[in-house]
């Protein structure tokens, strides 16, 4: 089987699935009045880009899955800051890429508890507070407003704050993640890109189908 | 010392700066029952009895408040060589427009305001202040 094939199909099913995550799940956690923006990076985010990594091994992945999902979270059919949150969707992708490139690829470094639940919190907290940070950096310049920076500088204890419950989530989450390494789970040959694309056209349609009938 | 044995003191670190943070952002909350605007205090009230209201559209639906233009001018808070009007929440957050975003933008009731063409992370809620620079 083609590799580059393989891994497109890879990024395009996790991405999907992220930015699905992100519209539909993220949207009924908002309505729920839960802190849906660290549930979704402490559980989902987390849950989508580590098992990627574990899967593929491949770096670049996780920032390819960042840019499909964040074009995904362009269509979210139930409102909210749609350029906001692909940008921090898009910039999540490319920190994980960064912090994963810095401390492992192998997962050798991760066998023991303390350092699972250790990477839990940097990446959760890292990557939540990055795309914050990112999004309003990058929001008012593509929006054509224009930036401040001391906008953001009055405003970053709070973006630090913020990090703090997707980090604690992902001391749970992660360590959970790691034990899927233990299960052989292979899907075979033969129902690779059928599943793959099966997953990613059913992410698709559905985002698509609520936005034509209710977002757009 | 190797990467691996860095991770817990790196988690650490991580997680006292998320709670200093949470302690720091909580000291400094403001009250927002009030609206600072050119030194002066408005309830909200006040400023819905002196400047004219208009209704936006914006991709959230129709929006009808107090008109910011309106309400800088009638504040006396407009001055000629000033093109930056930053709106500050009580917690912290802020976003600053020029002088036309003014023009297509509303205060609501519920001290929230929304532009009918920017993102929605310049709908600023909880307003303490509206500084003119």
């Amino acid at each position: 089987m083609n590799k580059k094939m393989k891994l497109f199909a890879g990024i395009l099913v996790f991405g999907s699935l992220w930015g699905f995550s992100e519209c539909i799940i993220g949207s009924v956690l908002k309505d729920a009045g839960l802190p849906y923006g660290s549930i979704m990076t402490g559980v989902f985010v987390l849950i989508y880009l580590v098992l990627s990594r574990m899967a593929y091994r491949l770096p670049g992945m996780q920032l390819g899955m960042g840019v499909v999902a964040g074009t995904l979270r362009i269509f979210n059919p139930f409102g909210g800051c749609h350029l906001c949150s692909a940008l921090a969707i898009m910039a999540e992708g490319a920190i994980f890429e960064i912090i994963w490139y810095s401390f492992s690829f192998d997962f050798d470094n991760m066998k023991n508890i303390t350092n699972q639940v250790s990477m839990g919190v940097i990446t959760a907290y890292l990557v939540y507070i990055g795309g914050y940070i990112v999004t309003q950096i990058l929001t008012p310049i593509v929006s054509g407003v224009g930036f401040y920076v001391e906008n953001l500088i009055v405003f970053l204890p709070r973006i630090l704050a913020s990090g703090l419950l997707p980090g604690l989530i992902g001391a749970f989450v992660l360590p959970g993640v790691l034990q899927l390494s233990k299960l052989d789970l292979k899907i075979k040959d033969t129902f690779y890109y059928p599943t793959t694309f099966g997953v990613s056209a059913f992410c698709w349609i559905a985002v698509l189908g609520l936005w034509f009938m209710w977002g757009a | 010392m190797g990467k691996e044995k860095l991770l817990p003191v790196f988690a650490i670190a991580v997680l006292i700066i998320g709670c200093f943070s949470s302690l720091y952002v909580n000291a400094i909350e403001g009250d927002s029952k009030t609206i600072k605007i050119n030194n002066e205090e408005y309830t909200i009230r006040q400023i819905f009895n002196f400047a004219n209201t208009r209704t936006i559209i914006t991709d959230d639906g129709e929006k009808t408040g107090v008109a910011l233009d309106d309400l800088i001018i009638n504040t006396a808070s407009k001055c000629s060589s000033c093109n930056a009007y930053t709106f500050k929440s009580k917690d912290g957050y802020q976003q600053t427009v020029t002088w036309d975003y003014l023009q297509k933008g509303v205060l609501t009731e519920d001290n929230r305001i929304y532009f009918s063409d920017t993102a929605h992370s310049f709908w600023v809620k909880d307003i303490v202040e509206i500084e003119v620079g």
